[in-house]
């Protein structure tokens, strides 16, 4: 009896010996919703990039590279594309891979009944069809540059013989338990709440996966991701700054820095008269120390911003745009012209003697986020204004606050495709233009952006439309941040990219 | 002897405790600002956001939704999480088992550790021994959950990595039974401390009366073994009003598995309901505060029902 106790204790102590090797472990915050074109949460996107692979990925250079479809060509002044597909592919049922589920993939993408949360990065697809097994061809409605960037973005490709007639939404078995792709992992094993096992796919088309399996495990709390890879649990995580410390110098972890395609922001609602007269922002720009909230709150993870263009679009960032430096004195001086000076208690007020008053949220619980908001409150009462800080619940304050427009001014951020396109949250009237900024030749230069398919030609377009932003520019740029990544150094084969787009690499992974 | 009509009022009582707390909790979890999380994306373009709500069932007027929800939770349908785009009731029940592995252990570990040392303490009062538990017990009321659980995942997981620093089981490994114990063990240790604390001081101030007893006196003087006095008449007083409080342990242990539970990745009830609430997943946080609701209702039910058993001096017919 003591022996037996002796040896249990012993084994709980010491772990049991069994846990397979060569599996690569990640963590998620919840249950992923394992189909790409209904996932919500960048959880549920990153094992998708592993299971689900698309027509093209992303290079080191984010430039879309073959991968379910072998070559491409863009005809009729980029209105078609014709991709030839991979004849080598079958999904993880042993059924082969067609052009058929191609078009299947984005009829269900762009239909809005379908409860797809790609129907508008897809909405320029007039029709796609079939040709033959093996060719694809798109017609889009007007020339739409970020198609090929879009589609090796979130696009991973369904299969239809097992998918075509269901309700995307409610088909649990599918989502939850078994998905079917065509990537180098497949899923073998969910356990809810806590883990989702995918082993290496015997039949991938770019032959055996190095690793042999991935686990995502679901660890909700940030700290206890931190120890889990302190103690070996994880092999790979995103961090916080705030984290950093208690991941430096333990020897089996490196740190890693990757691009973050995001802006982080402060948008002003310019439907509020303060707001209105671009002097007035640009002189917000002199006013706040970006420097000091990247060197002291990012630990220098991140990139000063010129523009709402980030440096991680290498092929369309302009580096020869000056950034503008902190310059108190210099706002003061925009802000007199705009007709705001200080009173005699240094309070800047108006002709009335209005003072400038307004509240800046921002979103609870992300200790970066909450400081940065604090600093720019700090930095903006230096110059005189009255800037009350509110924190808010996320999902409150983009319901209730956002996009109701309910709100003077709002530290949130921007993650876009790896693409330049930023229509959609920057022109006159749309949806996602929440500041409600609107300027004449940056709607036109968007839109001339989107539509122009030739890189040397876009380039020196969002090359002056970065450089107007910095004029008026339609919302308060904080940093571009860099992706901290936390990895262990016995993972080899990974792609110098954001964990996200490394994902869709994942067959050249290697665990030491 | 319970009457029927003793047990009917009962369970009539239990049943409009459960009515109350869904009605409240219905309306109260819509009054919360924000909204689901997924309609928390602020690049949803406004068509999109439109599909989303009309798919939840969200445009509907309050009242609608609540008879709706009504009819439908009368027929045994929780509806569907939002979140996870399943049956409410069968996201529940793949997390309510781990839960009660959870609790059972801390329990097990509570009963343990609380009655032997609060007896202990009890029947020694002012000695160094009661000193000694008395003040642990003080400070253990005293710490946080959460900061409790990250020291101890420090020490015993990172800094000398003895045990898991989470999850219920390795990769790999799931249903094996040593696993889990070695997972088990701080999430439980965590879990119980609290409860372990209150339990023994509750215990050591019910020996301590028991022991002041008549009887008990009565019982000394007649020369009786102190062993004999200490198991027969003072154990046996004391630990009757134990019971009720260990009774009441379980549903806390139930529903307030939530930090322990996040901290720890253990996939049960608790982290599921902070998930629901942080996620605005309405059905789901209905489902698990009805089943909370329903273990704590059931409990105390079942304390009403036994406790006059070993307790005749509790009248029933009243």
């Amino acid at each position: 009896m003591n022996r037996t106790l002796m040896a249990l204790g012993f084994a709980l102590v010491c772990g049991v010996a069994g846990a397979q090797a060569n599996i690569l472990q990640l963590p998620l915050i919840n249950d992923p919703i394992m189909n790409p074109l209904i996932a919500p949460d960048l959880g549920s996107i990153l094992v998708n990039k592993v299971i689900f692979p698309g027509l093209v990925r992303p290079d080191e250079n984010l430039q879309p590279v073959p991968d379910l479809a072998k070559s491409w060509t863009i005809t009729n002044g980029g209105l078609v594309y014709t991709f030839v597909l991979r004849d080598d592919v079958r999904w993880h049922d042993g059924k082969p891979f067609t052009a058929q589920d191609v078009v299947y993939t984005f009829k269900t993408a762009i239909d809005p009944k379908s409860g797809s949360r790609l129907a508008s990065d897809f909405n320029s697809i007039k029709s796609v069809e079939a040709r033959g097994n093996h060719t694809v061809r798109f017609v889009l409605s007007r020339p739409f540059a970020p198609f090929l960037i879009l589609l090796g973005h979130n696009a991973g490709i369904l299969p239809k013989h097992l998918l075509e007639g269901k309700d995307l939404s409610s088909n649990t078995a599918f989502n939850r338990q078994l998905p079917i792709g065509t990537g180098p992992f497949k899923v073998s094993r969910v356990v809810p709440g806590a883990s989702v096992t995918l082993v290496a796919n015997k039949d991938y088309y770019r032959g055996d996966p190095k690793l042999a399996g991935i686990t995502f495990k679901i660890v909700p709390d940030l700290n206890t991701q931190v120890a889990q890879l302190r103690s070996g649990q994880l092999d790979w995580a995103t961090l916080e700054p705030s984290n950093l410390a208690s991941v430096q110098n333990v020897p089996n972890i490196a740190i890693k820095e990757a691009n973050a395609i995001q802006h982080f922001l402060v948008f002003f609602n310019l439907k509020n008269p303060l707001f209105t007269a671009p002097k007035v922002r640009e002189a917000m720009q002199y006013a706040v120390n970006r420097k000091a909230i990247i060197d002291g709150i990012l630990k220098g993870y991140a990139d000063y911003p010129t523009g709402t263009i980030p440096t991680a679009l290498r092929t369309y960032y302009d580096k020869s745009i000056k950034p503008i430096a902190y310059n108190p004195a210099q706002a003061l001086k925009l802000l007199a012209q705009a007709g705001w000076k200080p009173n005699a208690r240094g309070t800047l007020v108006n002709s009335k003697g209005e003072p400038f008053k307004f509240t800046l949220i921002v979103d609870k619980g992300n200790a970066t986020r909450e400081q940065a908001a604090l600093a720019v409150q700090q930095d903006l009462k230096k110059i005189g204004m009255d800037v009350t800080l509110q924190t808010l619940e996320f999902g409150t304050l983009v319901r209730d606050y956002l996009i109701p427009g309910k709100y003077d001014a709002n530290l949130i951020w921007w993650t876009t495709p790896p693409d330049p396109d930023q229509y959609s949250f920057y022109a006159t009237g749309q949806d996602n233009n929440e500041a409600s900024w609107s300027n004449a030749r940056a709607d036109s230069l968007l839109k001339r952006g989107r539509e122009t398919v030739d890189p040397k030609a876009r380039k020196n377009i969002y090359n002056a439309y970065q450089r107007l932003t910095m004029q008026d520019p339609p919302v308060l740029v904080l940093y571009y941040p860099k992706e901290i990544q936390a990895i262990n150094k016995d993972l080899t084969g990974v792609p110098d990219l954001g964990i996200r787009d490394a994902l869709r690499y994942t067959e050249r992974f290697q665990l030491r | 002897m319970l009457s029927p009509g003793y047990i009917a009022r009962r369970v009539v009582h239990a049943l409009v405790v459960l009515a109350v707390v869904a009605v409240v909790t219905f309306f109260i979890v819509r009054l919360a600002p924000g909204g689901p999380a997924a309609l928390a994306d602020p690049a949803l373009r406004d068509a999109e956001r439109a599909a989303i709500e009309a798919r939840l069932g969200l445009n509907d007027p309050l009242p609608v939704q609540f008879l709706k929800f009504v009819g439908n939770a009368l027929r045994g349908d929780l509806g569907e999480s939002f979140l996870f785009g399943t049956p409410t009731t069968q996201v529940i029940a793949s997390r309510i088992g781990n839960t009660l592995i959870l609790a059972g252990a801390a329990l097990t570990l509570t009963l343990l550790v609380a009655v032997p040392l609060g007896t202990l303490s009890g029947l020694r009062p002012h000695s160094w021994i009661d000193r000694i538990v008395s003040f642990i017990s003080v400070v253990v009321l005293a710490i946080p959950v959460f900061w409790l659980g990250l020291i101890l995942i420090i020490a015993l997981a990172v800094l000398r990595p003895v045990l898991p620093a989470g999850g219920m089981y390795t990769t790999g490994m799931e249903g094996n039974l040593v696993d889990l114990l070695r997972h088990l063990l701080l999430p439980a240790v965590v879990l119980a401390s609290a409860s372990i604390a209150e339990l023994l001081r509750y215990t050591r101030s019910s020996v301590r009366s028991a022991a002041k007893l008549d009887h008990v006196r009565t019982a000394r003087a007649k020369g009786l073994p102190q062993r004999t006095v200490h198991l027969r008449h003072v154990l046996k007083n004391a630990l009757i009003p134990v019971v009720t409080v260990i009774g009441l342990q379980l549903p806390r242990l139930v529903g307030g598995a939530a930090v322990t539970e996040t901290i720890f990745a253990w996939p049960g009830m608790g982290r599921l309901s902070v998930e629901a609430a942080l996620g605005r997943d309405y059905p789901l946080i209905l489902g698990v505060t009805l089943v909370v609701a329903t273990a704590v209702v059931l409990f105390n039910l079942l304390v009403d029902l036994v406790y006059p058993l070993i307790d005749p001096r509790i009248r029933t017919d009243g």
